[in-house]
């Protein structure tokens, strides 16, 4: 039964677009994120309905639609850039093989995130992709919120759907993507207007954060709780009532610790205590074979080059029991172990040339996102008003990425490549649109600021 | 059971979504940003700068058609 309705949904999805075939672009981004051939075990599971959607949404673009508007960004260029050099790092991998397998979807995902942004020719555009990567990304937050909330989950061990790690249905990946929509779930709720804002949008949205909020508890992953915190800290910076909202943030965490499960909060409290923690100690080690391989070989040993890590490391453990504390030290030795953390990620297997296209692509999306807040943030118009909180949730989604990327390999993660093309299909659009004010227009809003 | 409530819900919006992006004419054509804007923004200052700014904030009317189709603006509720 579920089969049949998934397959169905993607049926009518794809069928729809017959009509408006920018919503091909739409069915790519939902079959991309919420993966419905993993959940599925019958027709969907046998079709290439990725490669489907993707060829529909292109071949539409390209036989279709107006392409007068479509621009070619720079920031565009540095992901052809990046696609050019990961597949000349796969070329010449340590692991040929293994690699390839890596450069199967990486590829997908960087040439989807240089086309979306052609597609994103007006405002509505802009809105849907937003609104179906939220409501994609719900499919997989409300079933994790929930059973969280049921006394589900724990590290590792939250099912979501079906028993699968890859993409989204991975826990530190999952509560990092969770986290980092926050903003635009807020945005969405505001100047949405597919589903204009009333007490049912209020209801669902608030809900979806709950449950986003949630995702880390669940999963017990420590890079949510991180996320979690740099996200208030920084959404309080462009806020209107910064003291308000503190104080409502404080009340929260007040509120809540109470709830939380007992190995929640043993996990958590190894973020302070990393020394006895086998974890966080192979992390350090494995950055640190990084950097000692990364000088030895600066343009990378291509993907999944961290199968030839090998880390040894000492966990020190303190217990007190009667007034004497017994220090245990234990010899570790492994082999193989994961990059966890995007940044070496990049310097592992693309080198310094793609660690700084990397770099590049994520500093650029900060500071124009910077730059389209301040030059619109005083424009009040009903079709104007809406760009400055969409720059501030979409730089707010990517600081979040970006320091989850601390601690889990998400360099390539599909979902930030959309938003980055997201990010520039924005700012192509807004260059086209933008036109200085008439001092008209400026007037009674600076009047109206006076007064207030 | 929650599988199928999350699915069902997130699907249920998806749909409901698409749905409506269908009926929406802008999703394709965008309208002129003076139109819909406050009156000031629409209001003539001297000539040739007024002239100036509304060839620059001049309509979109470029839209996704398929060859022999409707006009996509007269099937819309928007």
């Amino acid at each position: 039964m579920l089969d049949l309705a998934l397959t169905g949904f993607v049926a009518c999805f794809l069928l729809i677009g017959f009509r408006r075939p920018f919503l091909w672009v739409l069915c790519y981004l939902y079959v991309d994120i919420v993966s419905p051939q993993i959940i599925s075990w019958g027709i969907l599971a046998h079709l290439p309905i990725s490669l489907m959607a993707f060829a529909a949404a292109f071949l539409g673009w390209v036989a279709l639609d107006d392409k007068r508007d479509s621009r070619f960004t720079w920031r565009q260029g540095i992901l052809v850039l990046l696609l050019l050099y990961c597949g000349f790092t796969t070329w010449t991998a340590v692991y040929p093989a293994e690699a390839v397998e890596k450069w199967a979807w990486v590829w997908k995902a960087l040439v989807f995130a240089i086309f979306l942004p052609f597609t994103l020719r007006t405002r509505l555009r802009i809105e849907a992709v937003a609104l179906v990567m939220v409501l994609a990304a719900s499919a997989l937050i409300i079933d994790g919120g929930l059973k969280t909330a049921g006394g589900g989950g724990g590290y590792g061990t939250l099912r979501i759907f079906v028993e699968n790690n890859t993409g989204l249905y991975e826990g530190s990946i999952l509560s990092a993507v969770a986290i980092s929509i926050i903003p635009i779930i807020l945005w969405l709720v505001k100047y949405g207007t597919v589903f204009p804002a009333d007490w049912r949008v209020y209801l669902f949205a608030g809900a979806l954060i709950f449950a986003a909020s949630l995702i880390p508890v669940g999963t017990q992953a420590r890079t949510g709780l991180v996320c979690l915190g740099v996200l208030c800290l920084f959404y309080l910076r462009t806020a209107k009532h910064k003291v308000l909202i503190a104080g409502g943030m404080a009340l929260a965490v007040m509120v809540v610790v109470p709830f939380l499960p007992p190995a929640f909060l043993a996990r958590m409290g190894t973020i302070e205590n990393h020394e006895a923690d086998q974890s966080a100690s192979t992390r350090l080690g494995v950055w640190k074979w990084t950097w000692g391989y990364v000088k030895q070989h600066p343009l990378g040993g291509g993907f999944v080059v961290n199968q030839s890590s090998r880390v040894e490391y000492d966990t020190v453990a303190k217990t007190t029991v009667d007034g004497s504390t017994e220090i245990r030290r234990t010899h570790v030795v492994e082999e193989g172990r994961a990059f966890h953390s995007s940044y070496f990620e990049m310097l592992g297997e693309q080198g310094f040339p793609g660690f700084g296209l990397w770099i590049l692509l994520q500093l650029t999306g900060l500071l124009q996102m910077e730059q389209i807040r301040r030059r619109w943030r005083k424009r009040t118009g009903p079709d104007e008003a809406w760009v400055a909180p969409l720059a501030v949730s979409l730089q707010l989604a990517q600081v979040v990425y970006l320091i989850g990327s601390l601690f889990v390999g998400i360099a390539f993660q599909p979902f930030i490549l959309m938003l980055i093309g997201l990010q520039c299909g924005f700012w192509s659009y807004l260059k086209r649109i933008d036109v200085r004010l008439p001092q008209a227009s400026i007037r009674p809003a600076r009047a109206a600021m006076r007064t207030a | 059971m929650v599988d199928i409530l999350a699915l069902a819900l997130s699907h249920g919006l998806l749909a409901l979504a698409a749905w409506r992006l269908l009926m929406r004419p802008d999703l394709d054509v965008e309208s002129a940003r003076g139109n819909a804007s406050s009156p000031a923004d629409t209001a003539p200052a001297a000539g040739g700068k007024a002239r100036a700014s509304r060839s620059r904030t001049a309509p979109v009317r470029r839209e996704m058609r398929w060859p022999g189709a409707d006009d996509p603006r007269e099937d819309g509720d928007a």
